[in-house]
Order: structure tokens, then sequence, then C-alpha cells
């Protein structure tokens, strides 16, 4: 009796199982073309507006404090560093939401159309944790040591940043214009249009 | 490459007076129209085509932008006094006036990331409170008599 409840229970769990295997959504092939759109998005944001050099050194540049508390009175040191605590907590919180967006992205939809070897797919995987659990330990530390208390580990986000941006670029390169261009010169011969 | 010459041309007649970024900034976006967001300059058009100017204003525009985003705060506070002295305003009447209006925030160019606007905008709020801060500690022989339309 106990050897068949015991069969029985198995057989429910199979048959729940399954049920669950059909209700997950797959990644549709068609019709995600939104879905790249919004990574080419993501990738721009993080290479054109929160990763370039400059604007990382900007923020986190200690030369402006120093001259502020050389120039000005206390409270103006405290507004200073609370600004800065503020631009920098968007800045991380900025880059974590676009690195999702990557993340999401490959997922679920990269791998339908770049070649990826298996290898750059763990790196990949990697870079990711890595990243989000820096974005995490950034927060904290901006928010319990101001914006000059965690120098190093910007450095080590900005630069596995690069790495994701790098890998995604690769599985986007077909959306670039110059991609594009050879794709319409080649579909012309046929008289079909892009 | 009419907007390349257009640019130059821009850079050459108008902008050069305009040493500071800040300045260019503010002129630039008094060029834009609120509603449509194009670029007007009638002297420029009329050498080129609106298109060309329209596109030339918006490039310096960016450009200008740009340059205050890459500043540090010791120039910014430096151009914000250039431009104060520039504008002949009591430099009372136009701490008050751009702390409470802010003007620069409509002055940012189309396309340009929020957190590069946010930090220039947090730049000037705490240059502006450097610049009031040295005022302070200075006799005040150019201060207006009449109230500020912010206060």
């Amino acid at each position: 009796m106990i050897g068949l409840l015991l069969y029985l229970l198995v057989g429910v769990g199979l048959l729940v199982f399954l049920w669950v295997l059909t209700r997950r959504k797959g990644a549709p092939v068609e019709g995600c073309g939104r879905q790249f759109v919004e990574a080419r998005q993501a990738l721009r944001t993080l290479q054109l507006g929160l990763l370039p050099e400059n604007l990382i050194q900007r923020i986190f540049d200690r030369e402006d404090f120093r001259y502020v508390m050389a120039v000005s009175p206390a409270n103006i040191g405290e507004l200073f560093l609370q600004e800065r605590k503020r631009i920098s907590l968007m800045w991380v919180r900025r880059v974590r939401c676009e690195i999702r967006n990557l993340m999401r992205f490959h997922l679920n939809y990269s791998r339908l159309h770049a070649k990826l070897s298996l290898l750059t797919e763990i790196r990949l995987a990697l870079d990711f944790a890595l990243l989000l659990l820096a974005c995490r330990a950034l927060r904290i530390l901006l928010y319990m040591r101001g914006p000059y208390g965690a120098g190093a580990l910007v450095g080590v986000l900005t630069a596995a940043a690069g790495r994701v941006c790098a890998a995604s670029e690769k599985s986007l390169a077909f959306l670039n214009p110059s991609a594009l261009e050879s794709f319409r010169r080649s579909s012309a011969g046929d008289g079909a249009a892009i | 490459m009419d907007v390349l010459a257009a640019a130059d041309d821009l850079r050459r007649r108008t902008l050069v007076e305009m040493t500071q970024p800040l300045e260019r900034l503010i002129y630039l976006a008094s060029t834009r129209d609120y509603n449509t967001g194009l670029y007007y300059h009638d002297g420029l058009a009329l050498r080129f085509s609106e298109e060309a100017a329209c596109e030339a204003l918006a490039g310096c525009h960016r450009e200008a932008f740009e340059e205050l985003v890459d500043a540090s705060l010791e120039e910014l506070v430096h151009e914000l006094e250039a431009y104060l002295h520039s504008t002949r305003v009591a430099p009372n009447d136009f701490i008050v006036a751009w702390k409470g209006l802010e003007p620069y925030r409509v002055a940012v160019p189309v396309g340009i990331d929020s957190l590069s606007s946010e930090l220039v905008f947090s730049n000037l709020k705490v240059a502006l409170a450097i610049l009031e801060a040295r005022l302070t500690t200075r006799t005040r022989p150019g201060a207006s008599r009449h109230r500020s339309p912010v206060q």
C-alpha cells in the first residue's frame, strides 16, 4: 500500500512538472525585434551615457571636494557631499538597471541569434553576477561612506561593465548600420527591400 | 557639408565673443523654440539654409553642454562668475534668480543623458552656493535696491 502511494505521488509530481514545463514561456523567435531594440538602447545608454571615462572621473573626482573644502564654509562642503552622493547613487542605480536589461536580453534572446561559445557564455554569466553584486555593494558603501568611499569598487564595476558591453556589442552587431547596409546590398539583387 | 560650414561660421562670427561654455550654452538655448525644439538664427539661415542653421546651432549647443559636463567645480565657479559679470545684473539679484528659477534646467540640449544633466545641475547648485558665500563675505555695493521677482 505504501509502495503504491509512493508511485502515485511520483506520478502526480511528474504530471505537475510537465504542466509547469508546458506553462513556461519560451523565447519567441518571431516578434522579438522590440527586445533587440531595447537591448541596443540599453547598450548605447551604458556606452555613451553612463560609462564614459570622463563622466565617471568627474563624478568621483576628489579634487572637487578638496576645492570646496578649501574655499567655502563647512555647510557648503556638506551640500557638496550630499549632492555628489545623490549623483553617484543615481549612477549606480542607472548602471544596474541597464545591466539587468542586457542580462534579460542575453537570457532570453541572444542565444537565438548570436553564436557565442560556451566559454564566452560562462564568462558573461560570471560578469553579470559580479556586476550585480558590485552594484549592490557599491550602493551600500556609497550610502554609508559617501561618494569617495568606494573608489576601487567603482573601477571593478566599470571594468566588468565594459566586458559585458563588448560581448553584447557582438550579439547586437547585426543591428549596426554597416551590417544593415551589407544586408541591404545583398538583398537588392532580388528586389527585396528592408 | 552645409552644416559644417554653418557651424564654423557660427563659431567664428558669434560664439568667438563668448569664451565661457556656460555663456554659449545660455545663448544657444535661447535660440531654440520651446514649442518645436528647433533652433533659429536669421543671419545663419540667410547665409546657409534654415535646416543647416538649425543643425549647426544644435551641434554647438551640445558641444557647449559637454564642455560643462567635463568642467571641474573650480572651473564652473569661474565660469559662473564670468557669466555673472557679463550679464551686468546685480550679483545678489542674479544669485536669487538663478537659485529660485534654475534657468539652466531649460538649457539642456536634446539627447543628453539625464545623469550628465543632473551632474551639471548639481555642480551649478554648489557653484552658486560658493559664489553666494563669497558675496556675503564681501561688501555689497552692487546689490540692487528693488525687489527681485523671485523673492
